[in-house]
């Protein structure tokens, strides 16, 4: 098959997937709602279901849609960034260090906003950069990032940066609940106020990326043949560093930490199609949306009358893919 | 006319000079072989004249202009680069990596054109990776990638060509090729190039003129005919030969001694 078949044949399974998901996001939930519910509110503006519909289960799909989006996005970003396939916002500690900023945001009572961006945002982003930009400097050697070096200052970063959320939320809230949204990652406090957060970030993003995606080829080569094929390298650096930063960042500002999506999507894409990155950006925040769509799906529905965190649902399938691919490394 | 002057050029990885105090001019449509040792210092010189490294002083005029004051598109649309061999992290079919010599040529949304797709497929013939386009890079022997890299730098299409050890890892056949293929593009299109070279018997037929590398200093600069003689060799790679015309070319070239161990 040619690379531009199997990139249409991934994107229409991609784009049934996405409606399929859409459907019974909206049909499924704890209140019982059935196909022809649906149809008498989409056709007949039946307005009995409206609520349900719009409110908290349409508006839920597309959150963890973006979200799901914007960590694969910024995992494929950081993997090339990397050039190492097992790089992620979660492996390289950025999630960590956002989940910490907002929670320190959170706990200070800042509430400055400024066009919907709120100061949690901020504090997650900047300290999301902090840690990416600490694992750059202690991996990098002429150039090159060794693996082992990657993952380890990535998984120690982020480790601290857990344990320092953890804290601030049991020294100054008490709270269970809002620790297992921040380190597990939930949709349960979704709202429409996240997503003019998350929507715009994302398009820029990812039109940034798109527009960068030729160079990120590039990049892929090492940093001394990018720059002898025309790609200006430190300043190419620099935007995927903060780009993969605000999708990590802005998405842990919504659903708190969701680990694995990063890891598994681009690769699984990279698998599929191939890792030509005009392409990859594309297919990774497609499959990320439709993938995070259908693992909410699960958190919310699994268990009837309450909801599992959904960094449970994504690790479980996450982490067995992570040792499968640590494995075939060796 | 010089393409590339370089004066008193000192460069390194920014643990201590590799290169010092190197100055020369590379003229336009001039072949030129670098030899050394192993650590001699020629890797680093040719990226230092590509202002691929960070750690480097001294002067690099690039059709009398500053090569600083480059930015690194014009750059690439002025001279290719043939690293020596690396490994490519993700898995690349042989077509995708040629068309990145493309990238310079084009704008950042544009796909392939037809101008660019002509231009690869005569150069893929030139390279004869025509049959590899649709394999992946990591699955090429040693010489296969060689003559990707090669095939590469060739779709840049670029005035000055760069090869750090071109026929490294290449069947004899594939080394003779290899330099036809830049003599050819020396003559017909007064390319400029420039290599790094081990094997000296190599070099010599190809090369206007040689330059002699040791510890990371200019040891000599020459045409072949007066640089190959055996005290130079002797000096630079420490080795005894015996130098002797080539029945065909009339140029020197050396063979090895052997010394009957006793």
């Amino acid at each position: 098959m040619t690379p531009q078949k199997k990139r249409i044949r991934l994107l229409s399974i991609l784009l049934f997937l996405l409606a399929a998901g859409l459907y019974v996001s909206l049909v499924k939930g704890s209140v019982k709602t059935s196909f022809i519910d649906l149809w008498n509110f989409l056709v007949h503006s039946d307005q009995t279901n409206a609520q349900i519909f719009i409110h908290l289960r349409f508006s839920r799909a597309l959150l963890s849609f973006l979200v799901g989006a914007c960590l694969s996005l910024s995992g494929a970003i950081l993997q090339g960034y990397f050039q190492n396939p097992m790089a992620g916002p979660f492996v390289v500690g950025v999630s960590s260090g956002a989940s910490f900023g907002a929670v320190l945001a959170l706990i200070l009572g800042v509430n400055m906003s400024f066009w919907g961006f709120s100061m949690q945002n901020v504090f997650a982003f900047g300290s999301g950069l902090s840690i990416v930009s600490l694992v750059y400097i202690l991996s990098q050697r002429k150039g090159t990032f060794k693996v082992e070096t990657l993952l380890l200052t990535g998984i120690a970063a982020g480790a601290l940066a857990s344990s320092l959320t953890s804290f601030l939320i049991f020294f100054k809230s008490e709270s269970f609940e809002q620790a297992v949204f921040w380190l597990l990652g939930s949709f349960h406090l979704a709202d429409w106020n996240h997503f003019r957060v998350i929507f715009p970030t994302f398009i820029f993003c990812f039109f940034i990326s798109q527009w960068l995606a030729k160079d990120m080829n590039l990049l892929v080569m090492g940093d001394e043949i990018a720059q002898s094929l025309g790609c200006s390298v430190s300043r190419t650096r620099k935007i995927f560093l903060v780009v993969s930063t605000l999708l990590a960042s802005s998405s842990v500002s919504v659903s708190g930490i969701v680990g694995f999506v990063g890891l598994i999507i681009p690769h699984w894409v990279r698998l599929l199609i191939g890792p030509d990155h005009r392409y990859l950006f594309f297919s990774s925040s497609i499959m990320g949306g439709v993938f995070l769509m259908f693992c909410d799906l699960l958190a919310r529905t699994i268990l009837s009358g309450s909801e599992l965190p959904i960094g449970i649902i994504t690790a479980a399938v996450g982490a067995p893919f992570f040792i499968y691919l640590l494995n075939q490394r060796r | 006319m010089a393409i590339l002057e370089i004066q008193d050029l000192t460069a390194g990885y920014g643990n201590g000079d590799i290169i010092k105090n190197i100055s020369f001019s590379l003229n336009k449509g001039e072949f030129l072989s670098v030899l050394g040792r192993n650590g001699s210092g020629k890797s680093t010189m040719i990226k230092a004249i590509q202002g691929l490294l960070m750690d480097i002083s001294g002067k690099i005029l690039l059709d009398g202009k500053e090569m600083s004051a480059h930015k690194p598109r014009e750059l690439a649309q002025k001279m290719a680069y043939v690293p020596q061999m690396f490994e490519v992290s993700f898995e690349f079919t042989v077509e995708e990596i040629i068309l990145m010599g493309r990238y310079v040529h084009q704008g950042k949304f544009t796909c392939i054109t037809a101008a660019d797709k002509s231009i690869i497929e005569e150069i893929m013939d030139l390279t004869e990776t025509t049959r590899l386009k649709n394999k992946k890079i990591a699955h090429l022997s040693g010489g296969e990638r060689q003559r990707v890299f090669i095939a590469r730098a060739l779709a840049q299409d670029t005035p000055l060509l760069f090869l750090d050890e071109p026929s490294a890892h290449l069947d004899i056949n594939y080394q003779v090729e290899i330099y036809q293929i830049l003599k050819r593009l020396q003559e017909e299109k007064n390319k400029t190039i420039l290599t790094a070279e081990h094997n000296i018997n190599l070099a010599v037929p190809y090369s206007q003129r040689l330059l002699f590398l040791q510890n990371g200093g200019i040891h000599s600069l020459g045409p072949p005919s007066e640089l190959i003689t055996k005290q130079n060799i002797q000096e630079v790679f420490h080795t005894d030969v015996d130098v002797r015309k080539n029945l065909h070319s009339g140029l020197p070239e050396i063979s090895l001694t052997f010394k009957k161990q006793e």
